[in-house]
């Protein structure tokens, strides 16, 4: 008997192999840690180099799922452990409690209705409440509650309110085995930690953001329909900087270089001159890394006024003093000058690094997944190193391939 | 389903504040008015489990085969309210009236009802499906070309149980990844260059059983349709291939080398990387060699991209020249370095080699002066304008891909694939890297996009799983992205049909070929089920089962409408499934409120209205037609590449319609929205509707 | 530079001075980082990045004669942040080293005190020079009796050869400063606004304070201890003058309740605080600290054993030690290789870097 595929990650590379495989005629199981599929990206506000939102192929793929049989997924799901070999894996995965259930039907009375907010994170909706949705084209399209921050039973103004008996309080984990022929790896990237870098000022600094964070503070003034503002006092950022390479191609952090965040930066660059005319943005860089036909952004840009290219990379953020923003300090390289500038808000360009994997699989130096497994497990996109939408896109669709060989 | 007997059935669901926003019971009246025999009921909660089973066993006690479901949107609620044996329509009464539209309100309350006839309407006109399958399906695949995208492609193919015919036209394998001196080493392994592995690629491919190697061959010809292709080949006279799909992976070819001139080229001692590669091999390495990177790329006068591969390559061949001549010292002149990912330790590894010496700059002269080379540098690290000499000097060109015009497709709209900017076969979705204009076949490696030897390999493979994915489809006689799954296919009622072909012009697919005859011969499996030529027929020949001419003016007419003294507009709304029927949704999911005037018709893209419906509409007595679909222009969002583009071409021969009935031209307009914009979706309702106020009712309206 | 500058790169020299700092120059990405940190680098043309890459195509005539190479004073925070690991402060520092080879003027003397396989023909010539004059002077005998380093070394004598002979040296270099000089002012010259009067009181008013040096972040240490070798050498230079006018007026040798006496004491005490840092950071702080070559060595352990030897050749004295006689010697040879050699070790940084200063400032740089 053939076993299905079990794919790790509902990103957009675990879903693609998924979609691949089953329309292909594959059984497929998907399991994803968060409780909505998407992943890094699903929460991004548009890629490059054409400024569209990720939601447009997001949208077509959930489509996909929700009209294909062979696939079976699982939201709210880590991997316990894998035993086994090759064509009879046998994995233990563990269900987050799920205290609202399939009865769901994304009312939205509970989120009115509940008491508890979660921890504010930056990019989170502002407000998010215990009981939330992950965006308007969620998918699964239901409402979480937050195991983390609900009181339960002690609260319960949610069950009052719920007409479905979607609500069940006392709801506990759930262990579930998995019987795989194969398995996909696709669990994606983290960002790398922005607190180590001394000199940035990161943790100090309201106003010095992640490249992260910036994308989804766009992507929620995309979906409220708001203008960007500063964390620090709310005001309209009208100068801001994009400094590359913190922390990578760096002996004392990542020595290698996450591929997409130059041309991330650029397409940020983009965004802001199109939504916020008259934002200056600069992008301090030591080598400016795009390919292929994404050099289509950079010949936009020439045309930008707005859009500032500066070789040097920045080698510190100065405690302000007084000044009304932050300070960079640098060498403007093509003009042999220091400059010190003080800008409203700052955009780290920081690294990928891989998401931890609780499976034996054979990890380079930098922690990411060699692509021939001796288990023969099957690492794809970024679980193997950073790369771009496309990029993982089609190493998982090559992944699917490989999936289906014996 | 059959198209004799119709045994329709109405379920409303009140939860989700649809009751609270409508008289479900009205509604269902009016419902049954327009539809004798309608089998009704209604539930406060009909995805629950109680819901579905008192919905199972009414459907069964009636021998219904038709439903109507007037809950939430189609898009949630799939798996419950998929029923086996019977015909789901969904009514979107929830995000598209209860959550936008005034509760409790005579025009939410008519709008509601609007769109349960139309529905109903819709659901009495849907034909049966039988699904197309083509006669004789093969599982084979063919691949052309047979460098390191090929190979690979055919190898993975081979391995996963499918028979390969490898098709390669000059008498060896391996392409460019065959000439090369030394591969780049593995981000892991020792800091190293490779042994080149082609060797081995073919030797394991000729071990596979199911792999069929055809060298000195071209393609004569291919005609046919996924799962069906009938290969001609030119080896021997002449073989014949029957295949179900196609992997292209003809790869690239040097920039023209004319084009060089102003940078030195010409001169002896000025080569191109592919003409090093070869000259490491076979000639003594000078002392003195410099690089310059991007030459005649990232340039607007030569290649405006950047190919991706020619920064690694060149530090690659910096090291042959140490590794060939100790002595020797190499020069490379960039604009960036762009060795990304764990390349940047390949870089590291470069310089580890202390007579390689790397500077930024702008070339502005190559001079060859006899005895040896000079170059003018200026904006360099070292100074503003500097001076350097060398014995040879190798400019780092790009790479131009390949036509797919050798694929020699007997398609009416061309011989090869269509290609995208700067001569790419490529798709133009992120998402979607595989999204191939000619269904069932793929590309493949550098003809598809810049890429390297590392990234050919993954593509062919990528390739290789849509070309399988896409034969499987075919043997169940499902259409493949982005429509995955969908059974129905254009049927054409060939007697109306004045062979005026603007079907097989504008489908995007190059699904219709044309018959000696002239007329149309459409090719069902290379369809994408995007209906473009459903809108582009003026006789109305072409529908699919469930998405037709009849359909949609069904729904048309099934509105009721008030005269012109109620001053009640009412505006039709065509919004296409890609980006706008979800931006709707998400309009009511955060309840934004717009106007109860509207009448919503989902199309499958813009491209898909027929002239007819707007016709209908306007002597129906519409007073605004509003088409609401995925932006087109350089970036454009749409799936079926231009049908939104085609509808604001036909919108100028809308306009002649609108002027024979002497009707203001605003009364039909085209907009273009995101996904993401609802609240502009609504901005854009909502002043529609009231830009058709100010100018008045439809004067058809009472006739 | 507006005019085009032909560009001979220079393997073997590039080499020498990687060998010598320790570093993989070559590695640099030319990214900036260095100079953004830099607290000290002035804003137009910043170091240490353009240096870095100079280095790297082994471009001699701009890095031998290059002001900001001295105006660097070695903190070591570009090499701290640098992402290559690629030791800028280390680079820059060899530059200084190759510079006082390149600038020593007799050329021998460069060579004899830039590599250990001539340290003991270095020591040798002072030495025997010592012995030389000692035999001159007739009184190669031990004195019996309490310890009269008068008596045994003739110090009018001593004295006499040790000025000449310093003198000379530093005519000589002076030379060497004056080629130094003309390469910095073709190097980086004065610019539209020209040059301006020498600013001397302001360059000693930054040489005593060490303001360079609390710019600096990594190497807030390197203050403390520089103020301290700084000072107690200045008061022990005092104090060996009071200590010869002694001799000429026969006060000699002092008695310990002498202010003088007092203060070299203290100095002494001032440059062993001083050097113990050094040394201590130079040995397990090397991360911070950088490379330490054998002119860093040479000069620690020369200025350590001097002053440890005036300290013995005092003990010895009150102690009536049998060994005073030696020790003296041994401490007239310390003296004699630190003081003459001056121009051709690191203290040549002495000369150099207050040269450089003068330059820059004179030229409105920083």
């Amino acid at each position: 008997m053939d076993f299905p595929t079990l794919i790790i990650g509902g990103g957009i590379s675990g879903i693609t192999a998924a979609l691949e495989l089953a329309e292909a005629g594959q059984q497929v199981v998907l399991i994803e840690k968060e409780n909505y599929l998407g992943g890094n990206v699903g929460q991004f506000n548009n890629y490059f180099p054409k400024l569209c939102p990720p939601a447009c192929g997001l949208e077509i793929n959930y489509r996909r799922i929700r009209s294909n049989p062979l696939i079976t997924y699982y939201t709210g799901a880590n991997l316990k452990s894998i035993s086994g070999s090759e064509g009879d894996y046998s994995a233990k995965i563990d269900l987050e409690p799920r205290l609202i259930n399939n009865n769901c039907t994304s009312c939205g009375k509970c989120a009115e209705v509940c008491p508890e907010e979660r921890p504010k994170k930056l990019g989170r909706s502002p407000g998010e409440k215990a009981a939330y949705i992950n965006n308007g084209l969620a998918f699964p399209m239901k409402y979480c509650i937050d195991p983390e921050v609900c009181t339960r039973e002690a609260c319960g103004k949610c069950l009052e309110v719920c007409d479905y008996s979607a609500i069940q309080l006392d709801a506990s984990s759930a262990e579930v085995g998995i019987l795989a022929g194969k398995i996909i790896v696709a669990t994606g990237w983290n960002l790398y930690d922005a607190a180590k870098i001394e000199n940035f000022r990161y943790s100090e600094e309201a106003d010095v953001v992640t490249n992260q964070e910036f994308e989804r503070m766009l992507a929620n003034c995309t979906r409220e329909h708001k203008k960007l503002t500063r964390p620090s006092d709310g005001k309209v950022p009208s100068r801001i900087a994009f400094i590359q390479c913190v922390g990578s191609r760096d002996q004392n952090h990542l020595p290698y270089c996450s591929a997409v965040c130059c041309s991330a930066s650029l397409k940020h660059a983009l965004t802001l001159e199109t939504e916020y005319p008259g934002t200056i943005s600069e992008i301090f860089y030591i080598d400016l890394r795009l390919s292929g036909r994404n050099e289509t952004l950079l010949k936009k840009i020439e045309e930008k006024e707005g859009i500032i290219l500066t070789k040097g990379k920045v080698g510190r953020i100065l405690p302000s003093e007084g000044e009304e923003g932050i300070v960079l300090e640098l060498e403007d390289i093509s003009r042999a000058r220091k400059r010190k500038d003080v800008f409203d808000l700052v955009v780290l360009a920081m690294g990928l690094c891989p998401a931890p994997v609780a499976a034996r699989l054979e990890l380079n130096e930098y922690g990411f997944c060699l692509p021939v497994q001796p288990s023969g497990m099957i690492p794809t996109a970024c679980s193997k190193r950073p790369m771009d939408v496309s990029s993982s896109v089609k190493d998982a669709t090559a992944s699917a391939l490989k999936a289906m060989q014996k | 389903m059959e198209d004799g007997k119709k045994n329709m059935a109405l379920a409303v669901c009140s939860g989700c504040s649809i009751g609270a926003s409508l008289d479900v019971g009205k509604l269902l009246d009016s419902a049954v008015e327009a539809n004798q025999g309608l089998v009704c009921m209604e539930h406060r909660a009909l995805c629950s489990e109680a819901g579905l089973t008192g919905l199972n066993t009414l459907l069964k006690e009636k021998g219904v085969d038709r439903l109507a479901l007037a809950a939430c949107s189609p898009r949630v609620k799939s798996k419950e309210f998929q029923l086996d044996g019977i015909h789901v329509e969904r009514i979107n009464l929830r995000e598209q009236v209860a959550w936008v539209m005034e509760p409790e309100h005579e025009d939410t309350q008519l709008c509601a009802e609007d769109q349960t006839r139309m529905v109903l309407a819709k659901l009495e006109a849907i034909r049966e499906n039988i699904p197309y399958i083509p006669e004789s399906i093969s599982s084979e695949i063919l691949v052309v070309g047979g460098g390191i995208a090929g190979l690979t492609s055919a190898l993975e193919g081979a391995r996963a149980g499918y028979r390969v015919h490898l098709v390669e036209q000059s008498g060896h394998l391996g392409g460019y990844g065959g000439r090369i001196y030394k591969l780049l080493p593995d981000c892991e392994s020792d800091a190293t260059l490779k042994e080149p592995d082609i060797h081995l690629l073919v030797k394991e491919l000729e071990k596979l059983p199911g792999v069929e190697i055809y060298l000195d061959t071209r393609v004569q010809s291919i005609s046919g349709e996924p799962g069906n292709f009938q290969i001609s080949l030119d080896k021997n006279g002449s073989s014949e291939l029957h295949v179900g799909a196609i992997v292209t992976a003809t790869g690239w070819k040097p920039y023209n080398t004319e084009k060089l001139e102003p940078m030195g080229y010409g001169s002896e001692r000025v080569k191109t990387l592919e003409e090093f590669e070869l000259f490491v091999q076979e000639e003594p390495i000078p002392d003195r060699i410099l690089f310059v990177l991007c030459a005649g790329s990232r340039d607007e006068k030569h290649l405006a991209y950047c190919s991706s591969y020619c920064c690694s390559a060149a530090l690659k061949q910096a090291l042959y020249v140490r590794e060939l001549n100790p002595r020797a010292e190499v020069y490379i002149i960039y604009r960036d370095i762009r060795t990304t990912g764990f390349q940047e330790e390949f870089y590291k590894m470069v310089q580890a080699d202390d007579a390689i010496f790397m500077t930024k700059g702008i070339i502005d002269t190559v001079t060859d002066r006899g005895d040896g080379m000079e170059l003018v540098i200026s904006q360099s690290l070292l100074d503003e304008h500097v001076i350097l000499k060398s014995d040879m000097v190798v400019l780092a060109t790009g790479m131009v891909p390949n036509t797919t015009t050798d694929l020699q497709l007997q398609y009416r709209l061309g011989k090869g694939l269509p290609e995208i900017e700067y001569d790419f076969s490529d798709s133009h979705f992120i998402c979607f890297p595989y999204e191939t204009r000619r269904t069932g076949i793929y590309a493949a490696g550098t003809v598809r996009a810049p890429m390297d030897m590392e990234m050919s390999r993954e593509d062919g493979a990528g390739a290789m799983m849509k070309a399988i994915q896409a034969i499987e489809c075919v043997k169940r006689g499902e259409a493949v992205h982005p429509r995955a799954g969908d059974l129905t296919w254009p049927e054409l009622y060939m007697e109306r049909c004045t062979d005026c072909k603007r079907c097989t012009e504008e489908c995007p697919f190059g699904s219709y070929d044309e018959t000696e005859k002239g007329t149309p011969l459409p090719n069902p499996a290379r369809c994408r089920r995007c209906g473009i030529c459903v809108g582009s027929c003026p006789e109305r020949v072409i529908g699919f089962a469930d998405f037709n001419i009849n359909s949609v003016s069904a729904m048309i007419k099934a509105v009721s409408m008030p005269d012109e003294f109620e001053e009640k507009p009412r505006i039709l709304v065509f919004v296409c499934e890609n980006d706008a029927y979800p931006a709707l949704d998400a309009a009511g999911i955060h309840h934004l409120s717009y106007s109860p005037y509207v009448r919503i018709i989902p199309v499958r893209c813009l491209g898909s209205i027929n002239k007819v419906w707007i016709s209908d509409a306007l002597s129906h007595g519409y007073d605004g037609i509003l088409q609401i679909g995925c932006k087109p222009g350089d970036d454009y969002q749409c799936h079926f590449i231009h049908g939104s583009e085609l509808t604001e071409q036909r919108g100028e021969n809308l306009q002649e319609t609108l002027e024979t009935m002497m009707l203001e031209p605003e009364r039909i307009q085209t907009k273009f929205v995101e996904i993401t914009e609802h609240h502009e979706i609504q901005e854009m309702i909502n002043d529609y509707v009231e830009e058709m106020e100010l100018i008045g009712p439809n004067p058809f309206k009472s006739l | 530079m507006s005019e085009i500058a032909d560009i001979q790169p220079d393997l073997a020299f590039k080499r020498e001075l990687s060998q010598l700092s320790g570093s993989q120059l070559n590695q640099c990405m030319q990214c900036g980082n260095c100079s953004a940190v830099c607290s000290l680098a002035p804003a137009d043309r910043p170091f240490p990045r353009k240096e870095m890459i100079w280095s790297g195509w082994g471009l001699k005539n701009r890095l031998i004669g290059n002001v900001d190479v001295w105006l660097c004073h070695q903190c070591g925070d570009c090499s701290s942040f640098c992402p290559r690991d690629v030791k800028p402060a280390d680079v820059i520092s060899g530059v200084r080293q190759l510079s006082y080879r390149h600038y020593a003027r007799p050329r021998f003397l460069g060579k004899l005190l830039s590599e250990v396989m001539w340290l003991p023909l270095a020591i040798a010539i002072p030495v025997a020079v010592i012995i030389a004059i000692l035999s001159l002077a007739g009184t190669f005998r031990i004195p019996e009796g309490p310890v009269d380093y008068s008596a045994f070394f003739p110090h009018g004598l001593l004295n006499g050869t040790f000025s000449a002979i310093t003198l000379f040296f530093y005519l000589l270099a002076s030379l060497g400063i004056g080629r130094f000089w003309r390469d910095m002012k073709r190097q980086t010259p004065p610019g539209e606004a020209g040059m301006r009067r020498l600013p001397v009181f302001r360059i000693l008013g930054e040489i005593l304070s060490h303001s360079n040096f609390s710019n600096c972040g990594s190497r807030k240490a390197g203050r403390f201890s520089h103020m301290l070798l700084f000072f107690g050498f200045a008061l022990l230079i005092v104090v060996t003058l009071y200590a010869i006018w002694a001799t000429v007026t026969h006060n000699y040798p002092l008695p310990l309740s002498n202010p003088f006496k007092i203060l070299g004491n203290l100095a002494s005490l001032m440059i062993y605080c001083g050097l113990g840092i050094m040394i201590w950071q130079r040995l397990f702080n090397k991360s911070v600290f950088g490379k330490s070559g054998y002119s860093d060595w040479l000069l620690l352990v020369a200025i350590g054993l001097l002053t440890l030897s005036g300290t013995l050749v005092q003990l010895a004295r009150f102690g009536d030690w049998s060994l005073a006689y030696h020790l003296y010697f041994f401490h007239l040879v310390a003296v004699w290789f630190v003081i003459m050699y001056l121009p051709f070790t690191k203290l040549g940084h002495i000369f150099y870097r207050t040269t450089a200063m003068l330059y820059a400032r004179s030229i409105g740089r920083k």
